[in-house]
């Protein structure tokens, strides 16, 4: 009988104990081990931040879904790996202490590690910022908008600043859908005139969303990410900075440095910035007790995996095959990591370094569904491993395709969705020979109320996927 | 390059049968991304 642990319950790890559990719940050993008891789709945490959903309804409890699939659950926070003695060290929730884990295969799914530490000021608990990165965030964000809501109900004018709050962050989808959908609640609320809103980014140009922005044909003229963002924004009228990297928050104020190596600062009343995202800081030991972090994890936390590191950005750019496969650790080769967990070798986005030595450089995203595809690649594997010895699974970030549906206000009757098909996500200049190495006929990009009932249908789907309900399987993550 | 987009194109985009259809090629789209990923 085989063990298999799976450290995290998100998109990723959810994903692949659904597989696990399905293909050898029944014969071996699988348990996952998550902070948490439910399962919190992220994606809907930009409508709780604006109070336009419940925060119920983005979770669900977990060990129902595992006793159906013959999962243990272990609710904890894993810290230490045991890579020669094969266990995870784990610090109960119930207060019950350090229990350890033992596996055959491990699979670390952990997503990000929000480092609020890495700019003095940020975050909600230290600092003077809001995030929607976690459910308490989103919650908390709601509160500190509708209390600037209330001053703005009071006739005082009041600056939003949303953005990325770290030179290196990600995940600047999710604060494009935050902004929109702020200037969507306001217009509802008869308040638009009474805000200022300006998006604050470290993106290279509007819509390149750590991706490298897209290209797509429409009525056989190419239309660039870059306009249209730029046409949402002003539309919306939404001010924008792009090429600024936030170095500091105080009341009040963002300091930040830009391309150029310039200094300067930005006033905000309410502001929703995203933190630099790190890898799970395991401290990992082998069986003379030695500290092997180093050997396991990039400086960033994040699970070395079967890519090929250490590649400067313009060969990195022209060698999709250097984007990993299997999410297979190179030492230990019974360790994967899979969604934002696995250290990728490099930035998709061109990176910049101004002259003071910042390096301001959109990391690349790893969304819901990269995340979930895979998740379900390294389960596949691992019920591979157990039960013909090897691996039949393969899918680089540079094979894979992704959708992305950035809300712009929920409404089921006015709102709005920009949806982006986006294939490979890692551009791939061999195979697509075109300005952008993707493929033309598949990428696409689109604004309009379908994109908002897609969002919702997305949401419920999901949720029922991930809970393993009738034909989970047959929803493609 | 600043396109604007038109009161046409908002009146498009909240339309809702042009966009029920949308809607319909939007899933396809999405399948075939799908389709056309590896997923091997
Ligand atoms: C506000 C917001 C909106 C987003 N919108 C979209 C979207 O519209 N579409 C999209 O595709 N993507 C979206 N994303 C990105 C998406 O949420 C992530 O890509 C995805 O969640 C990553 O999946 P994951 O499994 O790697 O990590 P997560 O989903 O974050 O899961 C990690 C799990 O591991 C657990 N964990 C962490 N550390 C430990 C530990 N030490 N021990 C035990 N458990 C641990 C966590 O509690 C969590 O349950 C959004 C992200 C945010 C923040």
């Amino acid at each position: 009988m085989a063990k298999v642990v799976v450290i995290g319950a998100g998109f990723a790890g959810q994903t692949a104990a659904l597989y696990l559990g399905s293909a050898l719940g029944k014969q071996h050993d699988i348990t996952v081990i998550n902070k948490y008891d439910v399962f919190g789709y992220t994606p809907s945490w930009v409508w709780v931040g604006v109070g336009q959903m419940n925060p119920e309804k983005t979770t669900f409890k977990l060990k129902p879904v595992y006793d159906k699939f013959h999962i243990n659950f272990l609710q904890g926070t894993a810290t230490a790996i045991y890579t020669d003695d094969q266990y995870v060290l784990v610090e109960r929730s119930d207060g019950g202490g350090e229990e350890k884990a033992a596996y055959d295969y491990l699979l670390i799914a952990t997503g990000a590690k929000l480092n609020f530490a890495g700019t003095p000021g940020l975050g909600p608990r230290d600092g003077y910022t809001s995030s929607i990165c976690s459910l308490p965030h989103a919650i908390d964000t709601r509160d500190r908008l509708f209390e600037t809501i209330a001053r703005m109900e009071k006739g005082e004018r009041q600056k939003i600043v949303v953005g990325t709050g770290h030179p290196d962050a990600t995940c600047q989808g999710a604060a494009f859908e935050y902004i929109t959908n702020i200037h969507k609640l306001l217009e509802k609320r008869g308040l638009r005139d009474k805000a200022d809103l300006l998006w604050l980014s470290n993106e290279r140009a509007l819509g390149d969303f750590g991706v490298r922005g897209l290209h797509i044909k429409k009525k056989g003229q190419v239309m660039t990410s870059d306009n249209f963002i730029r046409s949402v924004f002003d539309l919306y009228d939404i001010d924008w900075q792009v090429q600024k990297g936030v170095r500091e928050v105080e009341p009040g104020k963002i300091y930040w440095e830009d391309y150029e190596g310039a200094e300067g600062e930005t006033d905000f009343d309410f502001t929703m910035l995203i933190p630099q995202f790190l890898g799970p800081g395991f401290t990992y030991y082998d069986k003379d007790g030695n500290d092997i972090t180093s050997k396991m994890a990039n400086k960033g936390g994040f699970v070395l995996v079967d890519a090929i590191y250490g590649l400067d950005w313009d060969t990195l750019a022209e060698t999709p095959e250097a984007w990993p496969a299997v999410y297979q650790n190179r030492t230990y080769k019974n360790i994967f990591a899979a969604g934002i967990a696995f250290a990728p070798p490099g930035s998709i986005s061109r990176p910049h370094v101004n002259p003071n030595g910042l390096s301001i450089t959109a990391a690349p995203p790893r969304t819901g569904m990269i995340s979930g595809i895979i998740g379900r690649i390294t389960a596949l594997n691992i019920i591979d491993l157990i039960k013909r010895g090897r691996m039949t699974h393969a899918e680089r970030m540079s094979e894979m395709a992704a959708a992305c549906i950035a809300s712009m206000g929920d409404s089921l009757w006015d709102g709005s969705a920009a949806t982006i098909v986006i294939y490979p996500v890692v551009p791939d200049p061999r195979t697509y020979p075109n300005e952008q190495g993707r493929d033309m006929f598949v990428t696409d990009m689109e604004m309009g109320l379908a994109g908002a009932w897609m969002k919702r249908m997305i949401h419920s789907t999901f949720m029922h996927k991930l809970q393993g309900r009738i034909g989970w399987k047959f929803v493609p993550e | 390059m600043t396109m604007k987009i038109s009161e046409k194109e908002q009146k498009y985009m909240n339309n809702k049968i042009i966009q029920f259809w949308r809607f319909i090629v939007l899933n396809l789209k999405i399948l075939k991304a799908v389709d056309h990923s590896k997923r091997s």
